[in-house]
């Protein structure tokens, strides 16, 4: 029993030990871009749906409607009424 | 000098007439055998001109006796146009209605006027006879009843005769006051006519009956609002204007209307001309806000006084003008009016009782005759006091009113220049002004230039000459402009080429 524990734990020490040296030797990748490219912005594509907005926008809200119902004239009875009691 | 002793020797019979018939009212009253004593003494006063105190007499009578015979009529008559029916007033429905009397029918019907019930006050009217000399006046009680109870027809008919009535009276009185009241009563039906045509929307009518109304009339000058309400329900701004432009006319200074500003600022609503609209509501509050300010003063100072409003009448120019110009104003404009006239001539009629009454040596009689003057002269007081209140109050309340209406106008013009900077337009002209095109006459209107003079025979007939600014049009945008940029830039290349052409072919 205590054999195959040693075991084990030998076993996982080498094993890591071994990624350990590996990476280190790993080579170091040099990218190197395009120094000029032209973009024909007319030909370019955008596949998919398109869900932004293409401009900025407002959502457009209720307006509120203001009172318009100016005095007016209609009739004269308060007047007529002021006349007689005038009258004498 | 035979003229001044004519006029003299009249005067010393009338005076010896009035104090002959105050002695035989005092012998009468004196007299415990006598008959019929009150009805008697009524008739000595009355012969004597002392109608304020013959009426707790009349009173009297009336309620004691079953039947009046003509010539109390008469003196019913008398004391009715001396005096005012209201003396009346507080007599009993059951003792008015008791006798068969057009006089005191007459005095119940306008007494259910006063008290709004206008189906029994056409009721009383209805039994003075045609023949009447209040005729006149009770057909325009009837007609205002009528018309106040929804029945127009009716209303015009009794208008018509009231018109009829009034000025048959005017050619058969000889004295120039009385004329001048039944000519004010005969403008009062005719105009009545007119306010129910323009309720009926019958406007080409309406203005038919205002024109009625002569330019010296005492009502022409309250006649030119309400023909330019006719004119604006027409849509014809440019008249309106033209009509309230009259009350700028100097002798019209007393004349002030608020309700007309507020007009004339619709018009030029109407009109789209916003900044024309916007100056006189600016003009109003700049106007109307201390003239509101003075008159509160006064009414909150004075607002329990049973007199004060009646002796500011009575106050010198210069006194009212140092409380403030308006308040003098508008004192002027209540003198003017009919109502403040005649109780303000029956006030006289009963102080210069009082005087004389005062004078003569006090027995029981006299002390009774002085003590129903003093009543009478106290009771005209407190209602012409309560007339000239009422009236101010009115005035205030009417230019707080307006105030709210003009400011309503104001935030509508704000909404509607917001709206078209959003919409990104623009109205035609920014201030569209005068052209004779604009004008609209008929046949029979008047038309005269305004050249910053007025004259007396063009008042009333001025018209303005505005074009409606309300067409919206595209404003100018940073793409418009480029485009024109583009296109003059076309049109010059092309311009450029075809020269060049020219030269190669020569």
């Amino acid at each position: 029993m205590t054999k195959t524990i040693v075991t084990i734990f030998l076993f996982t020490l080498f094993t890591t030990s071994f990624h350990a040296f590996a990476e280190n030797k790993k080579e170091k990748v040099i990218v190197e871009y395009k120094k000029y490219e032209r973009f024909d912005l007319g030909n370019l594509e955008i596949q998919g749906s398109v869900i932004a907005p293409g401009d900025v926008s407002v959502k457009e809200r209720e307006r509120k409607v203001l009172e318009t119902d100016f005095y007016e004239k209609k009739d004269y009875f308060p007047d007529i009424r002021r006349d007689v009691l005038n009258l004498k | 000098m035979k003229k001044i002793i004519i006029k003299l020797l009249l005067i010393f019979i009338i005076c010896f007439e009035a104090f002959g018939s105050l002695e035989k009212a005092r012998q009468l009253y004196n007299d415990p055998k006598v008959e019929r004593k009150n009805e008697k003494i009524t008739y000595e006063l009355i012969m004597g001109d002392y109608y304020f105190s013959a009426i707790p007499f009349a009173i009297k009578h009336i309620a004691s006796t079953q039947k009046i015979n003509p010539e109390f009529e008469k003196a019913l008559k008398a004391l009715v146009v001396k005096a005012g029916p209201e003396i009346f007033f507080d007599v009993s429905t059951e003792v008015l209605v008791k006798h068969d009397s057009p006089t005191l029918y007459f005095v119940l019907g306008l007494r259910y006027f006063h008290e709004k019930n206008y189906a029994l006050a056409i009721k009383y009217l209805e039994k003075v006879p045609d023949n009447n000399y209040l005729q006149p006046e009770v057909r325009l009680t009837k007609g205002a009843a009528y018309s106040l109870l929804g029945n127009s027809d009716a209303g015009y008919t009794e208008y018509k005769k009231c018109y009829n009535y009034a000025e048959s009276a005017v050619s058969s009185s000889a004295n120039d006051k009385i004329k001048r009241y039944y000519a004010i009563l005969k403008e009062t039906c005719s105009i009545h006519v007119a306010r129910l045509k323009f309720t009926s929307q019958e406007y080409d009518k309406s203005i038919e009956a205002y024109d009625e109304i002569d330019k010296t009339s005492y009502k022409w000058p309250y006649v030119l609002l309400e023909k330019a309400w006719v004119k604006f329900k027409q849509k014809d701004y440019n008249r309106t204007l033209g009509l309230l432009v009259t009350y700028k006319y100097p002798l019209l200074e007393s004349y002030f209307m608020p309700e007309s500003e507020l007009l004339t600022a619709l018009s030029y609503h109407k009109l789209c001309l916003w900044e024309d609209a916007l100056s006189v509501v600016d003009q109003y509050y700049k106007i109307y806000k201390p003239r509101s300010e003075a008159l509160a003063s006064v009414l909150i100072k004075n607002k329990t006084s049973d007199n004060y409003f009646f002796y500011l009448t009575h106050e010198s120019t210069q006194m009212l003008e140092a409380k403030h110009p308006f308040i003098k104003s508008l004192i002027t404009q209540i003198k003017k009016t009919v109502k403040y006239n005649v109780e303000y001539g029956a006030y006289k009629i009963a102080m210069k009782e009082a005087t004389l009454l005062k004078k003569m040596n006090r027995d029981d009689f006299i002390r009774v005759l002085i003590e129903e003057t003093d009543t009478q002269i106290n009771s005209k007081i407190k209602s012409l006091n309560w007339y000239i209140k009422e009236y101010m109050y009115e005035f205030i309340n009417k230019i707080n009113g307006l105030s709210f209406q003009l400011f309503k106008i104001r935030i509508d013009i704000m909404s509607k220049k917001r709206d078209l900077i959003y919409k990104g337009t623009q109205l035609i002209s920014d201030r569209g002004r005068g052209d004779l095109k604009h004008v609209n006459r008929t046949v029979d209107e008047q038309f005269w230039e305004f050249t910053g003079e007025f004259w007396a025979d063009e008042l009333g007939d001025y018209s303005f000459g505005l074009k409606s600014n309300c067409e919206e049009v595209k404003q100018r945008t940073f793409e418009d402009v480029k485009q024109e940029i583009l296109e003059e830039e076309k049109s010059q290349k092309k311009k450029d080429d075809d020269s060049s052409k020219g030269v190669k072919n020569d």
